[in-house]
């Protein structure tokens, strides 16, 4: 970050203090009900998991669960209910309710371009230390780590809310299918779970991106930050902000004419 | 833990006659498909050489073995061996249906119930052992070549037939790592290892049994190939968040750190 550098201190201070609104609270309220929803969901899933061969479970876990829900049976009920509920609200939200804060940004936002490409092949070997030195180039509102974590996040989900429910209405799917399903339901979780501990990490824990995480509440970063870290969606919420003053500024010069015989300021 | 229960079939070969009015006893009792039978008479044909021939029937069911392959492969725990009675029993509320179990069963006495997606196999009718009555199949059986019992209890009639057997023989399956050790005791008759199939419906392959377990695509790949891969990839990312936050917390960080 060594333009950084020449930016003076009241600028600085300037920019720490400017916020930008970055989600919008029909983003915040869908990404903390996918996280309640997870969090319900995969400790109830692992725990049905109890096939001895494979092993995954311990039996303390899958026994706990069994336990708190009195049976296998009931245990799987309260996952797919769950699961039900997970799927309804998150397709009602993305695809119906919350569409115009989604669909936009899938479109926009997901797509790579040149700088992306450029930061996955810097990026990496900058966290394990190599080319430290050379400049990562600007990225948009989302980064290009980001972007490749939201395709696994779409075609996981995707996997999940489509297999869950071949295993759920069981007399409508042949053997066969509810046997490739169950695979591709742990496959699905558990790409999403490797890629969250980075999510979590780099999202709440990381310093450099702790204002990601209170933005996730707030919606909102700041100036700095945005600069610092989106530097193609930081240039144009000035260019819009740049505009929005242009705009009032005309409406003033606009308004002044007709008003200033009138305006008692003038009178006086 | 020793189970309360041993409850095991002891089937007297030489007053089998293979007329099937086990197989609709229990078809009736619990109420199988018509396509579909839980139990099975198998047909060994005439042996021996003459004037000293002899003809074989096996009665024929769910082994509940000791150590089932069925349990092994069971993703959501349906399937279970019943810590007091040693039976083999389906949760046919969470199974699915997926049909792991009756690729594995060496005994091939699993079935797939299309219309409710579900397994389904010999229970030895424990909603009548319950109330204290036999399996169906035995309670009908005409020349008393079907005993079940409790083999815990010397006084039970089966666990005295056992003890007075001629002979005793089992369908055992040892192989591997997997050791069957099943609760059907044929008794009064040749030993056998193995038996031809004659499925009257269609159910079961005409082969010897027991047959190898086969273990499905889906379930094998996912043991031999899925299960390491997202391992290492759940490792790997973990092991690269540790790592960073283990780096954060050595060299602290600032507010104004930019």
């Amino acid at each position: 970050m060594s333009h950084f550098q020449s930016i003076p201190l009241p600028e600085r201070r300037r920019l720490r203090q400017k916020q930008y609104k970055k989600h919008n609270l029909a983003n915040i309220l869908t990404h903390w009900f996918n996280v309640a929803s997870w969090l319900m969901l995969l400790p109830t899933g692992i725990a049905i998991i109890s096939s001895p061969r494979l092993g995954i479970t311990p039996l303390w876990w899958q026994e706990a669960f069994r336990n708190l829900f009195s049976s296998a049976a009931n245990l799987i009920k309260f996952h797919y209910t769950i699961g039900f509920i997970w799927i309804f609200i998150l397709l009602f939200n993305v695809f119906v309710g919350f569409r115009k804060y989604f669909i936009p940004f899938a479109f926009h936002r997901m797509l790579l371009d040149k700088d992306d490409i450029q930061w996955l092949m810097t990026k990496p070997l900058q966290m394990f230390g190599f080319m430290k030195d050379k400049e990562l180039p600007p990225q948009d509102a989302y980064n290009a780590g980001q972007k490749i974590y939201s395709y696994f996040v779409v075609i996981c989900t995707a996997g999940l809310m489509i297999t869950g429910p071949v295993m759920v209405f069981k007399d409508w799917f042949p053997p066969i299918v509810k046997q490739v399903a169950q695979p591709i339901h742990f496959v699905s979780a558990f790409t999403i779970v490797a890629w969250l501990f980075i999510h979590v990490y780099m999202g709440a824990v990381f310093p450099e991106e702790k204002e990601a995480f209170f933005s996730m509440f707030s919606g909102k970063v700041s100036a700095w930050y945005a600069k610092a870290h989106h530097e193609k969606w930081y240039n144009e919420k000035l260019k819009e902000e740049m505009q929005w003053e242009d705009e009032v500024e005309k409406e003033v010069e606009a308004g002044r004419h007709p008003q200033s015989e009138t305006n008692p300021a003038t009178l006086k | 833990m020793p189970q309360k229960n041993h409850y095991a079939f002891v089937i007297d070969i030489s007053r089998c006659i293979d007329c099937r009015a086990c197989l609709v006893a229990c078809s009736v009792e619990n109420n199988v498909p018509m396509n579909h039978t839980r139990i099975w008479v198998h047909d060994q044909g005439v042996q021996g050489e003459f004037p000293n021939l002899s003809r074989v029937f096996m009665p024929y069911n769910c082994m509940h073995c000791d150590q089932p392959p069925c349990i092994e492969v069971c993703v959501s725990g349906a399937t279970y061996k019943d810590k007091t009675t040693g039976l083999v029993l389906v949760d046919q509320e969470a199974c699915i249906g997926c049909g792991f179990c009756v690729e594995a069963c060496p005994y091939g006495v699993r079935y797939i119930n299309e219309t409710r997606g579900v397994v389904d196999k010999c229970n030895a009718c424990v909603q009548r052992l319950e109330v204290g009555l036999q399996p169906a199949c035995e309670a009908t059986c005409l020349g008393r070549a079907r005993l079940f019992g409790d083999l815990n209890d010397p006084n039970s009639e089966a666990a005295v037939a056992l003890k007075n057997a001629r002979s005793v023989s089992r369908l055992d399956y040892e192989k591997a790592k997997i050791d069957t050790d099943p609760n059907i005791f044929y008794i009064n008759a040749p030993e056998v290892e193995t038996i031809k199939s004659t499925d009257p419906f269609g159910q079961m392959k005409q082969t010897d049994l027991p047959r190898d377990p086969h273990y499905t695509l889906s379930e094998d790949g996912w043991k031999k190939v899925l299960i390491p891969v997202m391992g290492a990839a759940m490792g790997a990312a973990f092991l690269v968040q540790a790592a960073f936050f283990t780096k954060q917390l050595v060299e602290g960080e600032k507010e104004f750190d930019e």
